[in-house]
């Protein structure tokens, strides 16, 4: 177990101390600070419902966090390769599933230090804070294991490619298949197509349970199966991590 | 400490190594030599368990790595051909970084003297990306040593300084531990082996005691000396023998493993009336020897001289 916070150590610091961490950081505050602004003074945004609000500003934290997932995972195998570090980190006496926890690890600090982040723009925006509590416990709930799961499928890819760019554009293009059917309609989401495809995404299945939570007020008991579609996901992406993670390319 | 027996690995169908011999006890520095693409790390990243082998036998501090990769990896310090670091850290906080991977917890004191060892006291509190290539090379080396390890494994270690030689000769006699040297450069080969093995084409080609090859290779050390005037040929000591001059050039050859090196043969030399004003060494029969094994002629005949 002492090994695994040796890496997780590595990983944070490298997120909070490294350059390309506090750009990271300054690019998604820039990023929450904009679509505040845009939700509170815009003319027509600001006469959106409250809960509404809350719901918008909680997928677009759970997008940058699928975002930095895969940018965390492409670079956790490939990164190391392209740096030259991934072969003394090997030849160390670390196991393959320790060193892919301590990874994931350092991704769901990554994510954690988003999400403290995130919550002062989400109470910001919802002006009367009831929807606040939901909000937040859902984002924990199912953002963390879509976000991880992003994570995961982008350290399969990276351990397996051995090039960030493969990696992260196969992370991103799944991320962006996963988020296109909330970007093309009600139309086509009220359709058997539309339906299905809620029914296999992750990704539409967090946004949905907030839309759900926070605009519709349901029950928790309400989101048991988006719930396992999630968790499903999970495990999914962490099988093919652990698969790649036992054979990685590192020459 | 390491003992392979003709070993075979394939990767994606391709045979990568195919028959390689290695025989390392403690105490020795092994010369591992042979053109790039040969096949060198890939065996030390079978030795690490980091391929399985398709076949052949592997010992390794008596365990066999596709069992027990984690348990050879804990007792082994390996300085990997290209020299990766984390460029925001600074040296002592890498080493110690590193060293908890090994559940080894370093003093700061102990970093600092393993540093300054290495040359790198002076600069330890920069970050180690204002680091030259040298200074790096030399850090890779630190960080195999952090583990305190029963085996070293160098690859294409490319800096030949002084006192990096003297650390893996203090580090072999002084710890009864083996070093494994994976190069092309053979002076340094010449200077620190005890033992070699020749590989070429994922095959090895010729193993033993460095030596004993020479010997059979039938020559030693080859040099060309300037002199003030001709010398008395006749009373040569024992282990040198004169070849045919060259452009005013007195040449002899020292037979290997003469007691105190070179150093002592010249001063014999000097003894005996010899003038020495200039001395330049010739192709090392080691030399020889590696480009008879690799070269477009070789007879690709694996011997081995126990």
């Amino acid at each position: 177990m002492k090994t695994h916070w040796t890496i997780v150590k590595k990983e944070s610091a490298q997120m909070l101390r490294s350059q390309r961490g506090l750009l990271w950081l300054m690019a998604f505050s820039g990023l929450l600070s904009a679509f505040s602004l845009l939700l509170v003074s815009n003319t027509e945004l600001s006469l959106l419902d409250n809960a509404q609000v809350v719901y918008m500003m909680a997928g677009t934290i759970l997008v940058a966090g699928a975002l930095l997932a895969a940018i965390l995972g492409a670079d956790a195998y490939a990164g190391e390769k392209e740096r030259g570090t991934l072969v003394p980190l090997l030849c160390a006496p670390v196991g393959v599933n320790v060193l892919l926890t301590g990874k994931a690890l350092g991704l769901l600090s990554a994510w954690g230090v988003m999400f403290v982040t995130a919550t002062p723009y989400l109470w910001a925006v919802g002006a009367s804070g009831q929807n606040l509590g939901a909000a937040l416990f859902y984002l924990v709930l199912f953002g963390t294991p879509v976000v991880l799961g992003f994570g995961y499928l982008a350290m399969a890819l990276s351990a397996r490619t051995g090039t960030v760019l493969a990696s992260l554009l196969g992370t991103v293009t799944v991320l962006m298949l996963a988020a296109s059917p909330l970007l093309i309609g009600p139309g086509l989401r009220g359709t058997i197509i539309g339906h299905a495809m809620d029914a296999i995404n992750p990704f539409a299945g967090a946004l949905n349970t907030f839309d759900s939570v926070i605009i519709d007020s349901e029950p928790f008991t309400a989101q048991a199966g988006r719930l396992l579609l999630v968790a499903v996901w999970l495990g999914l992406c962490l099988l093919a991590a652990r698969r790649s993670a036992a054979h990685p390319n590192f020459r | 400490m390491i003992r392979i027996e003709n070993l075979h690995l394939n990767i994606e169908g391709k045979e990568i190594l195919k028959g390689i011999e290695l025989h390392l006890q403690s105490g020795n520095i092994y010369g591992l030599l042979g053109p790039n693409g040969a096949g060198k790390s890939t065996t030390i990243f079978v030795l690490l368990g980091l391929y399985l082998r398709s076949s052949g036998r592997i010992s390794v501090l008596d365990h066999d790595p596709k069992d027990h990769a984690l348990d050879i990896r804990r007792n082994i310090g390996v300085m990997p051909e290209e020299a990766g670091f984390y460029n925001w850290m600074s040296a002592p906080a890498y080493l110690g970084w590193y060293g908890c991977l090994y559940g080894q917890r370093q003093s700061d004191g102990d970093l600092r003297v393993l540093l300054q060892k290495v040359g790198l006291g002076s600069v330890s509190h920069r970050p180690i990306g204002t680091y030259s290539r040298g200074m790096k090379q030399r850090l890779a080396l630190a960080r195999a040593l952090v583990p305190h390890p029963k085996l070293l494994i160098l690859d294409e270690p490319t800096n030949g300084r002084r006192e990096i030689h003297d650390l893996l000769l203090d580090f072999a006699a002084r710890r009864k531990a083996g070093v494994l040297l994976c190069t092309h450069l053979l002076d340094d080969v010449d200077r620190l082996c005890n033992r070699i093995g020749i590989v070429d084409q994922g095959r090895t080609r010729l193993e033993g005691r460095l030596a004993e090859l020479l010997v059979e290779q039938g020559g030693g050390q080859r040099y060309r000396l300037g002199l003030e005037s001709a010398p008395d040929t006749a009373n040569l000591p024992a282990r040198i023998s004169l070849l045919p001059s060259e452009g005013g050039w007195w040449r002899v050859e020292l037979q290997p493993g003469t007691p105190g090196g070179p150093c002592a043969l010249w001063s014999e030399l000097w003894r005996r009336g010899w003038r020495i004003l200039e001395i330049r060494s010739e192709a090392s029969s080691l030399e020889e020897l590696y480009f008879n094994i690799t070269g477009p002629n070789s007879s690709h005949i694996h011997e081995e001289a126990l």
